[in-house]
């Protein structure tokens, strides 16, 4: 098994879910209302969960013991280009509309790309699989309540619409691979490419906000990253967005004031 | 939007019990926001909503003449002082007795 490759692979997931919890938690203390702000900073904390066993995993394919300082290190500690996660969870947004649409896109794709590990010759990583997807199960069904309501809702839909035509060109990053992941197919970690899951997702977002929304940005989104052959011009996620940096600081805060303090 | 009242209930013999109230415009998302606003730390496995306007909720008034009938607080007290009472005053002190003719 080449394992820096399978490294950059499981690098990719972890990366998008610290990101994305992170991101989620900011929502503490100033969602719309107090239970989703409960729901929404405890969804945080499995995205967290999941990067952290993921993390674990990295380091554990290096023989390293995954403590909470080693799991730490790779999560806050590396340079920006040897991140990978995407885009969309790079973005930073201060609307609840689009968190929201974003929680509902990003943990769709999540569901999906469990899926593609639920049989992985890993077996630590099948077994975060099966705990992961119980879970995702649940944020799915709270992003569709919501989002069932709101595009009923005549003040809330053209601001779902809005939300979802602003994200629309970063969604087909998610499935966006890592240079690594041709390895990690062929060493039985991962079932298929990423990229594959670019049809499923299409037809979920067509099914979710087809017949409330236009979609027609999203549509051309995906269909043009569907047409390219798969890696071509793509950056394998090496590449950060302008977002990165200021997140990476926001996320930092507390760590910088004192780096050799001990937790 | 209905305010519900979450019940929860753990394993075992427990009943369920009230665990508070939240506020929510369908009953899919009274659930799933209960189960993190109550339920996330595990403090029970089963969970039921009852909307608050489905309660039957009695008048203040209707209850309140209940209020100021202590004999129908019977702690044994009275009971066990009387008996107690019966039995010093009875000639055979020693024998524990029916206590019925004090107790009529």
């Amino acid at each position: 098994m080449n394992v820096s490759a399978v490294q950059e692979f499981l690098l990719a997931f972890a990366d998008d879910e610290h990101l994305m919890g992170q991101q989620h938690t900011e929502w503490i203390g100033v969602a719309p209302f107090l239970e989703e702000d409960l729901a929404f900073s405890s969804i945080a904390q499995d995205e967290l969960g999941h990067a952290a066993l993921l993390y674990g995993l990295v380091l554990e394919l290096d023989g390293i013991e995954p403590s909470d300082t080693a799991i730490d290190d790779l999560a806050f500690a590396r340079p920006g280009q040897e991140y990978r996660s995407c885009h969309l969870a790079e973005r930073t947004t201060s609307q609840w509309s689009e968190a929201l649409v974003r929680h509902w896109v990003y943990d769709t794709f999540e569901e999906l790309r469990w899926g593609l590990l639920s049989e992985s010759t890993l077996p630590a990583l099948a077994a975060v699989t099966t705990r992961a997807l119980r879970e995702e199960a649940f944020h799915r069904r709270h992003a569709d309540a919501l989002l069932d309501e709101l595009l009923q809702a005549p003040e809330a839909r053209p601001r779902i619409a809005e939300a979802l035509n602003r994200i629309a060109a970063l969604i087909p990053g998610l499935c966006e691979p890592t240079a690594g992941e041709v390895a990690a197919i062929a060493a039985g970690v991962a079932a298929d490419s990423t990229a594959g899951l670019l049809a499923p997702l299409t037809e979920a977002l067509g099914a979710r906000f087809g017949g409330h929304v236009d979609t027609g940005r999203v549509e051309a989104a995906l269909s043009e990253a569907g047409q390219k052959a798969t890696g071509q011009g793509s950056a394998g996620r090496t590449r950060r967005s302008k977002s990165f940096q200021p997140l990476m600081t926001r996320m930092r805060e507390v760590l910088d004031y004192d780096p050799s303090a001990v937790w | 939007m209905h305010v519900y009242e979450v019940f929860l209930k753990k394993d075992g013999r427990e009943e369920f019990r009230h665990a508070g109230a939240l506020e929510a415009s369908t009953e899919e998302l009274a659930l799933l926001l209960a189960r993190e606003a109550y339920a996330r730390r595990a403090e029970g496995d089963r969970l039921w909503l009852v909307r608050r306007d489905h309660v039957i909720a009695a008048a203040d008034e209707f209850v309140a003449p209940n209020a100021d009938k202590p004999h129908r607080h019977h702690d044994g007290a009275a009971v066990a002082s009387r008996r107690r009472a019966a039995r010093e005053a009875s000639p055979d002190s020693s024998s524990s007795g029916t206590g019925g003719e004090a107790l009529r």
